[in-house]
């Protein structure tokens, strides 16, 4: 069989189809599971990857209320966000969060492990994060991927 | 000494520059000052790419070799120094081209590399 010479590189019109992934977050530490997620939203865990093409696959995320955190984490961690008004630091800690707004908890740590520009943004539209067991994708068929 | 215009020479000059300026941003490609600086970086950054593009290539090919492995089981490390045993001598980018078009001789490879690696490995426990 021939083979190119050249590095093969995907265009938006040649990238491998997109497949959905199911992954349960129960008891799976915050920065375990980022990390899976993050590498199958860029593409890195097919051999096709390029970097500045999506390749990356969907990734339903469930049981996020469930997420483990290590340690003293729930206590200490602090999600912080400033009001630029004097004294305006707003602090909630990782383990509020988790039970208040598992999606933004996850989704923060995935997207920071992604790279930082437009296309990682877009890839991460890729990304849906619910709370509790149920999720509205049953129709495309999610793969179930273990963590 | 009469007094020399430059006439013609002026605009040459600048049309010399602004040509290889085409389609630069802002006014980099109609400002003549501005286009004089932006082509000199932008040989710059070319010479400096130019070498830069064979480190950024075999970090592609290392990712996607341990994309191909990870699929099989195995760590991009292990088959490396598994292939290494085996005395196969394919480079990086060959193994990274095997991976996307024929994954089934990959397959082969990764079985053998991982095979050597492991008898190594029983050899010195």
């Amino acid at each position: 069989m021939t083979m190119r010479r050249d590095t093969y590189l995907a265009t938006p019109q040649t990238v491998p189809a997109k497949t959905w992934r199911l992954v349960d977050a129960t008891d799976v530490s915050l920065g375990r599971l980022a990390v899976d997620v993050a590498n199958v939203l860029m593409g890195k865990h097919r051999p096709e990857y390029t970097p500045h093409v999506d390749c990356g696959d969907y990734v339903v995320v469930i049981n996020g209320n469930k997420v483990g955190l290590t340690g003293r984490k729930a206590e200490q961690s602090m999600k912080q966000r400033y009001t630029s008004h004097p004294g305006g630091l707003k602090e909630e800690s990782y383990g509020s969060l988790r039970e208040r707004k598992p999606e933004k908890l996850i989704e923060d740590a995935v997207r920071r492990m992604m790279p930082k520009n437009r296309l990682s943004r877009h890839m991460l539209t890729k990304l849906k994060v619910y709370p509790g067991s149920e999720h509205p994708h049953a129709s495309q068929q999610p793969v179930k991927m273990e963590v | 000494m009469p007094r020399v215009r430059k006439g013609a020479a002026r605009t040459q000059a600048r049309n010399r520059i602004l040509r290889l300026a085409r389609g630069y941003y802002g006014s980099g490609h109609t400002s003549k000052y501005k286009a004089d600086y932006a082509v000199i970086r932008a040989g710059v950054y070319a010479f400096r790419d130019r070498r830069r593009i064979k480190r950024d290539m075999r970090r592609l090919w290392i990712t996607r070799i341990t994309a191909a492995c990870r699929m099989r089981g195995a760590r991009y490390s292990q088959f490396i120094s598994g292939l290494k045993m085996s005395g196969i001598t394919l480079n990086r980018k060959m193994l990274s081209q095997i991976a996307i078009e024929d994954p089934k001789v990959f397959d082969q490879l990764c079985q053998m590399a991982v095979k050597a690696s492991r008898a190594t490995v029983a050899k010195a426990a």
